[in-house]
């Protein structure tokens, strides 16, 4: 039998459907439909001048906002092989890792709002509004912050705000610590969440996952490593497991959590004095850029006259880890519950997925990308 | 029993039934902090009109320019402010960082402190003038709507590029046709190509009238028409705006003034002095072809024309005016003369 569940359910956050083909109440594989979001956003940003393109940039994405504009600018800044004041790189690492935290902890509360342990998933928002506090505070707005210019950011963090960040990670950290251990240690938790919707390292090779899934199946991979702030002037972990399961894809969101207030507190402590914005100018030219997304690597490649957008192509973690969970992870799941538990697991984005189409110039076709199912079929 | 007593007691309190009364949310709870942008505030006495909110804003339908009539009369201006559309504004605060008023007209947050030397405008246009043309009459310093964007140094009327926002308004009162100009900025080397084009066609155009040329008296000219659409078709498609294609053609051809060299081969006695004296090189000499002239190379010096014993090279200015009536097409009148320059011939 095939159930459809989605795209307008109560149990999925944004619109896809996903279609299980179950005998009884095991699953044996799923499919999964694209396409009820798509905005068409880059064809928007084409033609626009850059300057404009900054602000819809940050709309690519509703939870991860922040890392869209920052590695728009970062590609603007490559183009003109040119880059920020210290002091505007060290504020964009503060922001970009108070996004992070905020969006593993509304990952995690999905996933426990899924397998309706509804304690957990209070006790995730109640600590994620801390730290929307904490954002609001520096930056202006809550979710979409406008805070990345070329050159650098678009105010300076004053003393109050650094030191109201750090009251508000020292009330968060006290608060914080019994709760991966209520999940560690939770014995009905461990059922459902232990040995659950599986990925062995070869299949998320295979499967291209990036982010916290390919983490927690022993792949460790994170671009932090290779971004030049936090490769020269910054001490962090990369945080990764060997399960594969969806315990093991939740434990390293929670563990990586701390290793971002780590990185806030060694930036705030080390914060450099002078400019925090400067002129740039923009000349012709294409550059692309790696970026770590709190869901993997985001990448943008854009080519510009200097003052206008010509071209421009983002890609998003999304699509590939929510690939890989229809292929990979719903392989003989024992219930229909823990199938979808499995796909709230790889913390799913469809506003930022649902970019793709590809064009066939020669045959003057388009192809529109339905998940796994179709992706053979298209042939280029 | 002991609870109605209970409730009764809870009830009779005077702090609860005041609490009761003046329900309130915590005032630190709605209380926004700094930085918040909400939708940008609008104060409608300092708005200069300049449109660069609108310009800005990256929502294509957010913020719309309004003028107000005076009630007292009729024909009166009204105050000109503008309008934000909260459906479709997206809280960027980039109008309030643009605005060029002091202080300034759109407030939201903090970004309306965001220093002057950052608010980068996106705009289509540069404008510059052309020292050649300018009168220095200043009316485009009075018309400015940005102090000290136009700025006099060294009796030369120059525009701030920091400091403009390409509204346009400068050139719409310059009395002197051309002295403002709007530049594109995006395809500079499409607008180059657009240029040669024209330009060489015109050329063209000329060089086929050799022969009445020759006869030409001097202090007398030719004078003919070329439909305006003739020289837009050719240019067509080379840029990816039709209108930027016309408005280019026609600051073009407005005012042109080109100088027309000729070349007469059977006049020539391979003697070879301008082959020396071209300092471009566009002249060169082989044994087989004789004396020959490569017109993408030439500079129109007129050296040549100047060196000829024999008078090979002929020298004429040709002037170009655009005109355009209700009654008809464009046209564009074309004025050849000789060039009086000493000839040895």
């Amino acid at each position: 039998m095939i159930l459809p569940i989605g795209p307008v359910h109560p149990g999925l956050k944004e619109p896809l459907r996903l279609k299980l083909h179950t005998r009884g109440e095991r699953v044996l594989s799923a499919e999964i439909d694209y396409g009820y979001v798509h905005r068409g956003i880059e064809k928007i940003m084409e033609g626009k001048t850059w300057q404009k393109a900054v602000y819809l940039s940050e709309r690519v994405c509703g939870i991860c906002s922040y890392i869209h504009s920052q590695t728009f600018i970062e590609t603007f800044e490559k183009i003109a092989g040119d880059e920020a004041p210290l002091r505007a790189q060290f504020l964009r690492v503060i922001a970009n890792e108070l996004d992070r935290i905020q969006s593993h902890l509304l990952a995690n509360s999905t996933y426990f709002s899924i397998i309706e342990h509804e304690t957990l998933f209070m006790y995730m928002l109640s600590l994620r509004e801390m730290i929307m506090d904490a954002i609001e505070l520096l930056a202006g707005n809550r979710v979409h912050m406008a805070w990345n210019v070329v050159g650098g950011v678009r105010q300076d963090a004053k003393e109050v705000h650094l030191k109201s960040i750090l009251d508000i990670l020292d009330k968060f950290e006290s608060q914080y610590s019994k709760y991966p251990q209520m999940f560690e240690h939770g014995p009905l938790l461990g059922l459902r969440s232990k040995d659950v919707g599986f990925i062995s390292k070869e299949d998320s090779i295979k499967a291209r996952t990036v982010g916290p899934i390919a983490r927690a199946s022993s792949v460790p991979t994170d671009l932090r490593t290779d971004h030049p702030t936090y490769r020269d002037h910054l001490d962090f972990n990369v945080i990764w497991r060997d399960e594969g399961d969806n315990f093991a894809r939740t434990m390293n969101r929670f563990d990586e959590i701390p290793e971002s207030i780590k990185l806030i507190r060694q930036c705030i402590e080390n914060l450099p004095e002078g400019k925090f914005r400067k002129k740039i100018d923009i000349p012709a030219g294409y550059a692309d850029r790696r970026n770590e997304a709190p869901r993997g690597e985001v990448a943008y490649m854009i080519e510009t006259n200097g003052n206008l957008i010509k071209n421009i192509s983002i890609r998003t973690p999304s699509i590939m880890n929510i690939d890989a969970c229809a292929r990979y992870m719903f392989k003989d799941v024992a219930t229909v519950a823990d199938a979808v538990a499995t796909y709230a697991s790889v913390d799913p984005c469809i506003a930022c997925a649902e970019r793709v189409t590809i064009v066939d110039e020669e045959a003057n076709k388009t192809h529109e990308i339905r998940g796994i199912h179709n992706i053979k079929t298209i042939e280029l | 029993m002991s609870s109605v007593i209970w409730y009764l007691y809870e009830f009779a309190r005077k702090g609860w039934a005041e609490k009761f009364a003046g329900a309130a949310t915590d005032k630190e709870i709605v209380e926004a902090p700094d930085r918040f942008r909400d939708f940008p505030e609008v104060i409608r006495e300092l708005c200069i009109a300049c449109g660069a909110c609108t310009a800005a804003c990256p929502s294509p339908s957010a913020i719309r320019l309004v003028r107000t009539k005076d009630k007292d009369m009729e024909e009166g201006e009204g105050i000109t402010y503008p309008v934000i559309n909260t459906d479709a504004c997206i809280r960027c605060g980039f109008c309030a960082e643009v605005c060029p008023t002091d202080p300034k007209t759109l407030r939201t947050g903090e970004n309306h402190l965001i220093r002057e030397e950052f608010t980068i405008l996106p705009a289509e246009k540069m404008f510059v003038i052309d020292d050649y043309l300018c009168i220095r009459c200043k009316k485009c310093m009075k018309a400015c709507k940005v102090e000290g964007a136009i700025l006099e140094e060294d009796n030369k009327i120059m525009i701030d590029q920091s400091k403009c926002i390409a509204c346009g308004e400068c050139a719409k009162t310059c009395p002197v046709k051309g002295a403002i100009k709007g530049i594109y900025i995006s395809n500079v080397e499409g607008q180059k190509d657009v240029i040669n084009l024209v330009i060489h066609y015109l050329e063209d155009l000329i060089e086929a009238r050799q022969d009445e040329l020759k006869g030409l008296p001097p202090e007398q000219v030719i004078k003919f028409e070329v439909p305006f659409d003739d020289v837009l078709e050719r240019a067509e498609g080379m840029l990816p705006e039709e209108e930027h294609i016309r408005d280019m053609v026609e600051k073009v051809t407005d005012r042109l003034k080109l100088r027309i060299i000729t070349w007469d081969d059977s006049k020539c006695n391979s003697c070879r002095l301008c082959v020396d004296e071209c300092p471009s090189g566009a002249i060169t000499y082989d044994k087989e072809k004789g004396v020959t002239r490569d017109s993408k190379k030439c500079l129109r010096c007129t050296t040549c024309y100047q060196t000829c014993p024999f008078g090979v090279a002929g020298s004429y200015v040709a002037r170009f005016l655009l005109t355009s009536t209700e009654l008809q097409d464009d046209k564009i009148l074309v004025t050849v003369k000789p060039a009086l320059l000493p000839f040895r011939g």
